[in-house]
């Protein structure tokens, strides 16, 4: 049973999603991601407080990142996918806006969700950067630089959208909004468990069975599962998960295949259900502008 | 009796069967077909923004660089093929002329510090990249709805379908031969 629960842990670790951008995933705290590590703590305290806040308004969503290099890609193209990606802003009112500085190409980028393209349009971003983010940049004061533009980038939010700011200091809520992403992932999860088990269990039934008639339900076991495979890989993906957990443990079981020394307990990282703060599903059509510093 | 009642409801079955898997599949074609009509309205949509944003963007130009007629003329020759074609195909081509012409242009504007400083200038410039990188994300989500679209149309089984009701191959949207970064603006 021990072996079992080992490879249950194993496989799970494994079967966590990847990230297949390349690009950085959203930290618990979701508005402020400071992967480059240029930030203090107390800068980094003052924008999540702030975005949390407005978010509680409308929905809005200001997300600042920094991030060590665009691993590769160019900046405009690592914003838009990193803002799709984590659904910045209100689904539906595509309220999003992503702040992102890249520290070894020395870019910046203001993207903007569909919704606030009335009230940000791309050259007053631009002459925002200008006027309240790039100079402190080029002298490398990140906190400033990034506090002041975050700032004004919020008055304007909230100045041009009428939004009535009741500030609670320090109280951080649970956005419990359509978090359809995370729901999938423990839903997936749970299924490729139940695979795991079923199939176990029946290679179990199979082996006790006298020779022959193991050998037919053997047969009848693989007919049904590749049967079952091609209609789940166009309809029911998960399925294909579950038929897979259940072919992997059922060969073993079957076969009485002797398992190698117990694997340890790993931690898994992160994985796809973050405890905390997510996006709403915003998307942008690549809106903003950049600069270089 | 029996045997033929059962021969007769299995063959309603198999019937239904294949009724609802045409039906399906005909309808998936349907929908993707849609969607790659949206992407293309999308598409176009973002070309008509930056045709709109030239003329302005050249009066500008004009008023700091007026002798520089070649690349003024060419950019105003590559709006107005823009303006005027109508498949994708000669959109594409006319879009890729359009952002050679505009490069060029940021090139030029190197030798006129004063123009680059203009404030009128320095908007133009963000809401030109901004509206290209628009164009650059449209494109890449109608390429993928032609895609799709495409494969099901050659695929088996629907591809009988597809001849059947004239479902016909949509044309990628090409990408600029010479992929250049628009400048960023740097003081």
């Amino acid at each position: 049973m021990k072996k079992y629960i080992c490879y249950l842990i194993l496989f799970l670790y494994l079967m966590l999603p990847c990230n297949t951008f390349a690009i950085v995933r959203p930290m618990s705290n979701f508005y402020v991601n400071d992967y480059a590590n240029i930030l203090s703590s107390e800068t980094e305290r003052y924008i999540l407080d702030k975005s949390i806040a407005l978010n509680n308004i409308d929905g809005t969503q200001i997300v600042v990142v920094t991030v060590p290099n665009l691993e590769g890609n160019s900046l405009e193209d690592y914003a838009n996918k990193l803002f799709n990606n984590w659904g910045i802003g209100d689904k539906k009112k595509n309220n999003g806006l992503l702040l992102l500085l890249a520290l070894e190409e020395r870019e910046f980028r203001v993207e903007v969700g569909d919704g606030l393209e009335g009230i940000l349009p791309d050259g007053k971003t631009g002459r925002f950067q200008d006027q309240y983010i790039i100079p402190y940049l080029k002298n490398n004061n990140w906190d400033e630089g990034i506090k002041n533009g975050y700032d004004v980038f919020y008055s304007e939010i909230v100045k041009l959208n009428n939004l009535d700011l009741e500030y609670e200091e320090g109280i951080p809520s649970y956005n419990t909004d359509n978090n359809e992403e995370n729901d999938l992932n423990i839903l997936f999860e749970i299924i490729l468990v139940l695979g795991f088990f079923t199939g176990t269990f029946i290679g179990i039934w199979m082996k006790k069975m006298p020779k022959e008639k193991g050998l037919k339900a053997t047969l009848l076991y693989f007919l049904i599962w590749v049967l079952l495979f091609i209609i789940c890989t166009r309809i029911f993906m998960i399925g294909v998960g579950f038929l897979i957990f259940n072919l992997f443990c059922f060969i073993p079981t079957r076969f009485g295949l002797s398992t190698r020394g117990g694997v340890g307990f790993g931690r898994s990282s992160g994985g796809g259900s973050s405890g905390g703060f997510s996006g709403g599903g915003g998307r942008s059509s690549g809106g903003g502008s950049s600069r270089g510093f | 009796m029996k045997k033929g009642l059962v021969a007769f409801l299995i063959a309603i079955g198999i019937m239904g069967l294949v009724v609802v898997f045409i039906g399906g599949s005909y309808n998936s074609l349907i929908e993707l077909e849609q969607n790659v009509e949206k992407e293309y309205s999308n598409v176009s949509v973002m070309l008509e923004r930056r045709a709109d944003l030239i003329p302005n963007l050249v009066s500008t130009v004009k008023g700091y660089a007026k002798h520089e007629e070649e690349i003024i003329n060419s950019i105003t020759e590559a709006r107005s093929n823009l303006m005027n074609a109508n498949t994708i195909g000669e959109k594409s081509k006319a879009n890729s002329e359009l952002s050679t012409a505009l490069n060029a242009l940021m090139v030029v504007v190197e030798n006129y510090p004063d123009l680059k400083a203009n404030a009128n200038f320095i908007q133009l410039s963000d809401e030109l990249a901004g509206t290209e990188n628009r164009i650059a994300v449209a494109r890449k989500s109608y390429n993928d709805a032609v895609e799709g679209y495409n494969s099901k149309i050659k695929k088996f089984p629907s591809n009988i379908l597809a001849n059947m009701f004239g479902f016909e191959k949509a044309e990628y949207f090409e990408a600029d031969p010479a992929k250049l970064d628009v400048p960023k603006v740097e003081f």
